[in-house]
């Protein structure tokens, strides 16, 4: 009765104990992890890393930087593979945001509801092996957008982020390997990402949408579209390394495909959740 | 709380007369001096700067106000004030001091409005992380204007480090994209750095009337590049330039007090390799030497003036074609003006010109003449803190 009291007392605290009082994580922090996929479309992995930079002077404002570095999305038996070398998402979360208006005499504030940022993306690597998406390489050089987040926060747990894209691909045929063609796309096109992660973190929500229009050397302007949508959960721990199950669908115009996704993440590195206690 | 009654009619007053700040005429504490803090009947806190050489005590409240004059959150970025010195209006005026309203304090870089809102107006852009987008248009001597021509920029990391008399400067990539024609331009990692010699080389010294001294100072500084890269798409295909590796030994003819503007020569080598579709690939190493100017121009970082040019002559390891030989040249000279226009949430807009021209004999398909380029646009900069005081 008494450890049973003890279990429900913990369970606020993201720290379960057990009848025989051993304690157990039962939220996860999904933003510092190293962990590999398995899963319909193939296999994968990845590290990923938050960072909340405070400033002592002034708590309303916050930074909020999350990187994934060397994400293999997946790399499928065809040997088809989708990876990035470096993801980033930065936030400027702020109490108030505003415009500043620097005129000719004194600077004007102008208040705006929202917070702002970037996306920043580097090397990523898509080779496709079939025909009918062209048996090609494709490298993205570097995609960036400067984004307004809606969904203001505090911490990482949601965002609904908007912004124009600027990004650069370089597509490379194969036999020779030589350089094909150049996708350009000068803030021409949009995206929209949505993430909500639940409070204790073991369900997480994406939807992002890419569209609009890029310069490509072969066929000049060309409308792209890319969409994505995924839900993690997860559903057991073992030795607090938690396993989750993955669900989504992703669909890319540039390649014409539609790759729906079942799988399953394990963490083999993790930052324990801030607010488990120690164990 | 000795807080007198006449100070709290006074600064109550004040709140009413919020609306008549917006001219900015408002004096501002200074955030470098001490700021007491003084409750009111009510509960309210007030923050108070005296100047004891001016006989003038500032006031303002310790809070943000709403359109309504209410107060509303804390200050963000003020100095702590201290409870401990209570403030005495009624004997302070008997002193011969003055009380007018102001705006609380606000650190280096940053300002407040008329309700005590906070904001960013010094802005450092050697500190940052950048992309834009601008109209490119290029003029080809024997060519037509090409007018369909943008481009994108990004600098996905900037910063300085400034140590003592020595300023570290750390770019990773950065780059540019130009359409129609298509060329790109990417450095992976870039460092140079500054040095203020305080020793002179030489002291020169005259006798020709009164005996002078002058010195003789040799700033001497380094520059590194590794990961640099070119695409050029010509009617004879495409052309990759890789620039593995270069290193240079700078001089900086002219400093600023804090090293962040600079007039200086440098000097190096580099390995590069080149393919394109004619030649195929060949190795080169390149001696380089270049006269940069890169300075802000006001105290505020709003307007930022860059200019270089360049001259390098890569000397291939074999023979590459009938005209180039073994040798090429290229010549470059640029020069870029930035200002920031606008700022969202303290991150910085700023309109970049910029003009430009090339000539090279080393990409097959690229004419052997000058090509000029203009360029306009707009960056958008996140981090942007305040310039170095110095």
């Amino acid at each position: 009765m008494l450890a049973a009291t003890a279990a429900t007392a913990h369970a606020d605290t993201c720290t379960g104990v057990t009848d025989e009082g051993a304690k157990f994580e039962t939220c996860f922090d999904l933003g510092n992890r190293v962990s590999v996929t398995a899963g319909s479309d193939g296999f994968g992995g990845g590290i990923q890393l938050r960072q909340l930079v405070k400033f002592d002077d002034d708590p309303d404002l916050n930074w909020k930087l999350e990187h994934d570095f060397a994400t293999l999305e997946r790399a499928s038996l065809k040997g088809e593979v989708d990876a990035a070398v470096y993801n980033g998402r930065f936030l400027r979360h702020t109490r108030d945001g505003h415009i500043v208006l620097p005129g000719m005499g004194t600077p004007r504030k102008v208040f705006l509801p929202f917070d702002i940022g970037a996306v920043v993306e580097a090397g990523r690597v898509t080779v496709r092996n079939d025909m009918a998406s062209g048996n090609r390489i494709q490298v993205g050089m570097i995609k960036t957008a400067p984004v307004v987040d809606l969904w203001r926060s505090r911490d990482f747990r949601r965002r609904l982020v908007f912004g124009p894209v600027a990004r650069w691909d370089i597509g490379l045929s194969r036999d020779p390997v030589a350089i094909s063609r150049h996708i350009v796309a000068p803030f021409s096109m949009g995206m929209a990402s949505f993430h909500l992660e639940s409070h204790d973190g073991l369900l997480a929500f994406d939807v992002g949408v890419e569209g609009g229009s890029a310069w490509t050397s072969d066929r000049k302007w060309t409308p792209l579209v890319q969409g994505s949508a995924s839900i993690e959960r997860i559903v057991l721990a073992i030795n607090e390394r938690p396993i989750a199950l993955l669900v989504g669908i992703k669909y890319d115009s540039e390649f014409n495909e539609t790759i729906a996704r079942v799988g399953a993440r394990i963490v083999l590195f993790h930052v324990a959740d801030s607010r488990v206690a120690h164990l | 709380m000795r807080l007198s009654s006449s100070l709290i009619g006074a600064a109550i007053a004040v709140l009413g007369c919020a609306s008549a700040w917006a001219d900015g005429q408002v004096p501002m504490m200074d955030h470098e001096k001490p700021v007491s803090c003084a409750r009111d009947t009510k509960g309210k806190v007030w923050r108070i700067q005296c100047d004891q050489a001016a006989k003038v005590c500032l006031y303002a409240a310790n809070d943000e106000l709403d359109s309504e004059g209410d107060r509303v959150k804390p200050l963000e970025r003020a100095r702590d004030c201290a409870f401990d010195a209570p403030v005495d209006r009624v004997k302070l005026e008997a002193d011969g001091f003055t009380f007018l309203p102001a705006r609380a304090d606000a650190p280096w870089g940053w300002t407040r409005d008329e309700r005590g809102r906070v904001f960013q107006v010094n802005f450092d852009l050697h500190n940052r992380i950048y992309f834009g987008a601008g109209y490119t248009p290029r003029y080809i001597l024997d060519n037509p204007f090409q007018s369909k021509r943008t481009s994108i920029d990004f600098g996905f990391l900037s910063f300085d480090v400034l140590d003592g008399p020595t300023r570290h400067r750390f770019r990773f990539v950065q780059g540019q994209v130009h359409m129609e024609p298509f060329s790109a331009e990417m450095v992976l990692a870039h460092y140079d750095v500054s040095h203020r010699f305080t020793d002179p080389l030489l002291r020169i010294t005259t006798f020709v009337g009164e005996p002078q001294r002058h010195d003789l100072r040799l700033n001497l500084g380094m520059w590194d590049e590794a990961g640099g890269l070119e695409l050029h798409r010509t009617e004879r295909g495409n052309a990759q330039l890789w620039k593995h590796a270069s290193a240079a030994i700078t001089l900086d003819l002219w400093q600023s007090a804090n090293l962040d503007s600079y007039v200086r020569l440098r000097t190096g080598l580099g390995l590069e390799g080149q393919h394109d579709d004619v030649q195929g690939y060949h190795s080169a190493l390149t001696a380089s030497s270049a006269l940069e100017i890169d300075t802000v121009l006001d105290h505020a970082g709003f307007h930022n003036l860059r200019f270089e040019f360049v001259h390098e002559l890569p000397h291939y390891f074999t023979q590459i074609g009938d005209n180039t030989g073994k040798f090429a040249t290229r010549l470059r000279a640029r020069v870029q003006y930035e200002a920031i226009v606008l700022a969202i949430n303290d991150q910085p807009v700023s309109l970049k010109i910029a003009a430009g021209g090339e000539k090279r004999d080393d990409i097959p398909g690229i004419p052997n003449q000058w090509a000029f380029v203009a360029d306009a646009g707009l960056r958008f900069s996140l981090w942007a803190p305040p310039r170095s005081r110095l």
